[in-house]
């Protein structure tokens, strides 16, 4: 056997891998409050990354990310000398245009007629013409709010380059002609009386869920032979006991990497100091390994450690990467997932939740994507969404947010794979 | 093989609504391995039968155009709560698979 050559690279995973073969068959109590063997050096995740294909090509480095905070330049209110005008007509097009950031409707009710499915996480704005605002502060609350009011979750879309300044007198010219009340055709129109989503499919059928197809997948792995002859079997010989609730603890904080790693990051560099097998973050094998082994501890509580010093620390980062401004849209995941601001309201026909009830379905099957999605994957869709430039997949930031919405969800039972549209 | 194949067969009035979902790559032989640059070589399942208490009721013969883990949905009037209903496959390698299930009553 030749499997300890290239393990004496690393002194800490030679430590690992003997610890493993001794380990074999029989594990003892004793080995199993030593720590795991990581693989510590190379990426878990393809580098450099590169975003998803079929995603948005955009790049947005002027702005903030999880990563890079990008102090904002707030603009000077600009003067106006009597009554701005403009082409209302026009300002209609743009407040009605999803294509450039969304557009007024995905938050405010407004228009005459209303367009399809109006948002309701920003004030009905179809009687503005009478809330007596002068026309400077209607075009300089648009243009940049946050001289105004800095916690709104408006976006600055003069500032941020979104609309132009004569774009944005047009729709000041727009919200001028707004004088009568709402009118909406139905219920499911107004997004006040608007049914709530729930999902009621069955996401443990396999004849609905795909993703019910990678517990086998993952299942199939956990017992292939890597190069040394050894597979997750070899050691973890009964897996439905041993990681009854393993997953519903994690993600954790991993001392040796001083970063919080969920289950995917473990996957990868556990199998790499053990097995052998490579399991990028984002392959199909690591996500069906994944999803195997959170589907062993389904029906367990999720709970995280929020008690540890390192973990407090997380999850104050972690709090913290949750509350920043972030892309060219100004946005942070508290902005739409707490129910202070935009949570339990809708964005156009998007349903936003809280924070609570986010994560004990992931890696869940995605039917409009045809995808499975990890919790990273989602993230960094949810980045892309607000025009920020996502993080890689093994970045320190997405751990502490993962650990961060975990512990908001200690308790919620976990149900993986789950299924979401 | 169990593994291979998921069955379900429920029914409504007479006729037996069957489900089958097999796990199969499903390769069409045209496409490339993107590391070595050689061609994937064909592997597709290219004959199904269904048989109702062994009595053949679909044969089908299927080419590369179906996708990867195929999903079949077929009825079968007639069916009892009891019935066996069977599914036989075969690929273009040579390798057989089968499910079976029993009609369940609704």
């Amino acid at each position: 056997m030749t499997a300890g050559k290239p393990y004496l690279v690393w002194p800490v995973v030679l430590f690992g891998a003997l610890s493993v073969l001794s380990a074999c068959a029989t594990r003892p109590e004793a080995e199993k409050t030593r720590m795991a063997p990581l693989e510590l050096e190379k990426p878990a995740s393809a580098a450099p990354w590169v975003r998803y294909k079929g995603w948005p090509s955009e790049m947005w480095n002027e702005y903030s990310t999880l990563a890079v905070a990008v102090p904002s330049t707030l603009s000077d209110p600009i003067k106006f000398d009597g009554p701005i005008t403009g082409d209302p007509k026009n300002g209609e097009k743009l407040a009605f245009d999803r294509s450039r950031g969304g557009g007024c409707v995905a938050c405010h009710v407004m228009g005459n007629p209303i367009p399809p499915l109006p948002g309701n996480t920003g004030p009905d704005l179809s009687e503005y013409a009478s809330w007596g605002r002068s026309d400077e502060f209607t075009f300089n609350y648009i243009y940049d709010h946050r001289k105004i009011k800095p916690d709104s979750m408006m976006q600055p879309w003069g500032a941020h380059k979104l609309y132009s300044a004569n774009e944005i007198k047009d729709m000041v010219a727009f919200l001028k002609t707004q004088k009568s009340p709402a009118k909406f055709k139905d219920n499911l129109e107004n997004p006040n009386t608007r049914p709530v989503p729930v999902e009621t499919r069955d996401n443990f059928d396999p004849f609905l869920n795909e993703a019910m197809a990678a517990v086998e997948k993952g299942k199939g792995l956990f017992s292939k032979e890597g190069a040394g002859k050894k597979s997750c079997a070899s050691c973890h010989t009964d897996p439905g006991s041993a990681f009854k609730a393993w997953a519903a603890s994690m993600p954790k904080h991993e001392p040796r990497l001083n970063k919080v790693i969920g289950v995917e990051e473990f996957v990868t560099r556990h199998a790499r100091a053990t097995t052998g097998e490579e399991y990028l973050m984002q392959s199909g094998g690591n996500l069906a390994l994944s999803i195997y082994l959170r589907f062993l501890a389904n029906g367990q509580p999720i709970n995280v450690n929020t008690a540890s010093a390192e973990h407090k620390q997380a999850i104050k980062r972690g709090t913290a990467l949750l509350n920043r401004k972030i892309g060219q849209l100004d946005m942070s995941c508290a902005d739409c997932h707490t129910a202070e601001r935009g949570a339990n309201k809708w964005i156009r026909g998007q349903w936003l939740g809280e924070f609570r009830g986010q994560i004990d379905h992931f890696p869940t099957w995605r039917t409009s994507r045809s995808e499975i999605w990890d919790i990273t994957k989602r993230l960094q869709w949810c980045n892309v969404s607000v025009r920020a430039n996502e993080l890689w997949p093994g970045a320190p930031e997405y751990g502490d947010i993962e650990l961060t919405i975990s512990a908001l969800n200690n308790g919620m039972k976990l149900s993986v794979p789950g299924i979401r549209h | 093989m169990a593994d291979e194949m998921k069955m379900r067969a429920t029914l409504q009035g007479d006729v037996a609504d069957v489900k089958v979902l097999m796990t199969h790559v499903m390769e069409t032989g045209l496409r490339k391995d993107s590391k070595t640059e050689k061609f994937i070589p064909a592997h597709f399942i290219d004959h199904v039968v269904a048989t109702l208490n062994g009595k053949t009721v679909l044969d089908a013969q299927w080419g590369i155009a179906v996708a990867k883990n195929p999903f079949i949905n077929f009825k079968i009037k007639g069916a009892k709560p009891g019935d066996k209903i069977a599914l036989n496959a075969s690929d273009n390698l040579g390798t057989q698979y089968s499910g079976e299930t029993t009609v369940a009553a609704k």
